[in-house]
């Protein structure tokens, strides 16, 4: 069993080493499917910062195509922190307002919805606007999630989980921002508490009752290093978050496995017939 | 080959599937050794046909006898020794990952990967027959070693071709890279600490070509070495970028070595508890 006190270190990343194979694993995929460039959605938080700035790098940044999709309730923060991620980086920012698609819906037929509803709904309009886009511009959907969100399946499945590639996704939260502090991503973007922004005041780590730090090492040591919850728990991590990071790893496993086939016929699409898509 | 023999490793991207597309980049890299007069010249594991290849197996998979394009690579190798990667197809419903070494128009050689990782992201088993012979690669009068990635982890092979009288060990690879919190990749360090002892125990030269580029979400450092038989590192690739890498390798001091440190000859096969 490894040390508490070690697990912070064995987190770590190289960022210089992530962003010479992540811009590559970028532009490989641009330039093996013809595409001309990527598509993203920059919320103003490090994660989207992060994938903006990796993109630059790999395909300068006139080939990548950000765009900030607010709606009526987004922080004028997240407006100010996106602006100034795409500055850092050189790219044009593109504001298409979420809201008349957003509310149409609700407004016609769901005007008792929830937040939680309200924010999927607004999660899969971006996803919508960005596929668009993407078709426009000839562009592929650069992802922005990372390995802590998917694994704690702290997204909205087929919202902004989806992309067509997503350089994002092997790194924890923790990794990601010390990437985004090689790359040079401004500090107030940084330094501010995460948050999906999909109603006012709403913070990742209020919502999940523990910090992203301690989801992390958690995380690593559940999944990377396959200990089971009561070695974590022996190692000195309060048992709820342990024993809450694993219902949540278990529960939301399907949104990780995007299309789940019924199969019937011994030639089945993705079980029997794994065919790679490079 | 001769003393010296001048080995090139071509540390290449593949696409794919795409063989017809592969042979051509081969046809290219082949033509640079010529001018560098190589005369043994490693190309990675599967460089035909990419890695992981999954159900696309069997559509790239040849008859290396009688594949025109497998006549086309070995017409080009001409006088040198030429090691690709291929699916062998042997006609009788298996597929074998095989290193096929081609020189004046023919295969004069092919080696079948012996172990065949089916772990972690690794799923050759499901897609390939475990080959069932270990040989030293004899083409015309010389010989050396041939293994393919996997197989080197089983270190009863490199001193079973030791103790066949190698004093090369070729090992090609397809190895996908992972990276921590050092400044280098960290696949390439174990595979560094793997072919400097197999070089050090069988006082063997051990060179290793692995590929470059990205497929289906994994990438390819790179990172091909050749390591003296004293178990030091003589001239690396470059990461993450083809290379032609070309050194001259005194096959004697394979001998040399063995003289003073007679490891190979040493070995025993009359120790109980030993298969």
């Amino acid at each position: 069993m490894i040390d508490r006190d070690a697990v912070p270190d064995r987190l770590r990343v190289n960022p210089a080493l992530a962003e010479l194979t992540l811009a590559g694993f970028i532009r490989d995929a641009v330039e093996t499917t013809g595409t001309a460039g990527v598509v993203l959605g920059l919320s103003g938080g490090v994660d989207s910062a992060v994938s903006a700035g990796l993109a630059a790098r790999a395909l300068g940044p006139e080939r990548v195509h950000a765009h900030l999709l607010p709606y009526r309730t987004s922080s004028p923060d997240s407006a100010r922190d996106a602006a100034a991620v795409a500055e850092a980086f050189g790219l044009a920012l593109r504001t298409l307002d979420i809201t008349a698609m957003v509310d149409a819906y609700f407004e016609a037929h769901e005007p008792g919805a929830e937040k939680v509803r309200r924010g999927n709904l607004m999660a899969r309009v971006r996803m919508a606007v960005l596929f668009d886009q993407a078709k426009a511009l000839g562009s592929l959907v650069l992802g922005t999630s990372n390995k802590t969100e998917i694994l704690l399946g702290y997204s909205t499945i087929f919202g902004d989980n989806a992309s067509s590639i997503n350089p994002l996704g092997d790194l924890y939260k923790c990794q990601v921002v010390e990437v985004a502090r090689h790359l040079g991503v401004p500090q107030p973007v940084i330094d501010k508490k995460p948050s999906a922004d999909l109603w006012p005041g709403q913070s990742d780590e209020d919502e999940l009752g523990f910090s992203y730090d301690l989801a992390d090492q958690i995380l690593y040591l559940l999944f990377n290093r396959a200990h089971d919850p009561e070695e974590v728990i022996a190692m000195g991590y309060p048992e709820a978050t342990v024993r809450e990071i694993d219902r949540l790893e278990r529960v939301f496993r399907f949104k990780r496995r995007l299309m789940l086939i019924a199969r019937l016929s011994g030639s089945a699409i993705n079980l029997d017939r794994e065919i790679p898509r490079d | 080959m001769q003393h010296p023999l001048t080995l090139g490793l071509a540390q290449i991207d593949v696409r794919l599937g795409e063989l017809e597309a592969n042979v051509e980049r081969h046809l290219e890299w082949i033509e640079r050794a010529h001018g560098d007069g190589v005369e043994l010249l490693l190309f990675p594991e599967l460089s035909l046909t990419g890695y992981r290849l999954l159900h696309l197996t069997p559509r790239v998979a040849i008859d290396p006898a009688t594949s025109p394009l497998v006549r086309r690579l070995a017409e080009a190798a001409g006088e040198m020794r030429v090691v690709v990667g291929a699916v062998e197809d042997d006609g009788a419903g298996v597929l074998y990952n095989s290193a096929l070494v081609l020189y004046r128009g023919e295969v004069a050689f092919t080696h079948r990967k012996l172990y065949l990782p089916t772990y972690g992201i690794f799923q050759e088993e499901r897609f390939f027959g475990a080959g069932r012979r270990l040989a030293k690669a004899a083409v015309d009068g010389d010989h050396f070693g041939l293994l393919i990635c996997e197989d080197l982890w089983h270190p009863h092979l490199a001193r079973g071709l030791a103790l066949q009288g190698i004093r090369l060990l070729s090992v090609i690879s397809a190895s996908p890279g992972r990276i921590g919190s050092g400044e280098r990749v960290e696949s390439l360090d174990t595979w560094e600490s793997l072919t400097r002892a197999t070089a050090l125990v069988n006082t063997c030269w051990v060179a290793y070509c692995n590929r470059v580029g990205w497929e289906e979400g994994s990438f390819y450092p790179g990172g091909s070495h050749i390591v003296w038989p004293g178990g030091e590192i003589l001239a690396s690739a470059p990461c993450f970028e083809e290379h032609l890498l070309v050194a001259r390798l005194d096959l004697r001091e394979s001998d040399r070595l063995r003289w003073r440190l007679p490891l190979v000859k040493d070995e025993r096969d009359d120790i109980e508890g030993l298969p």
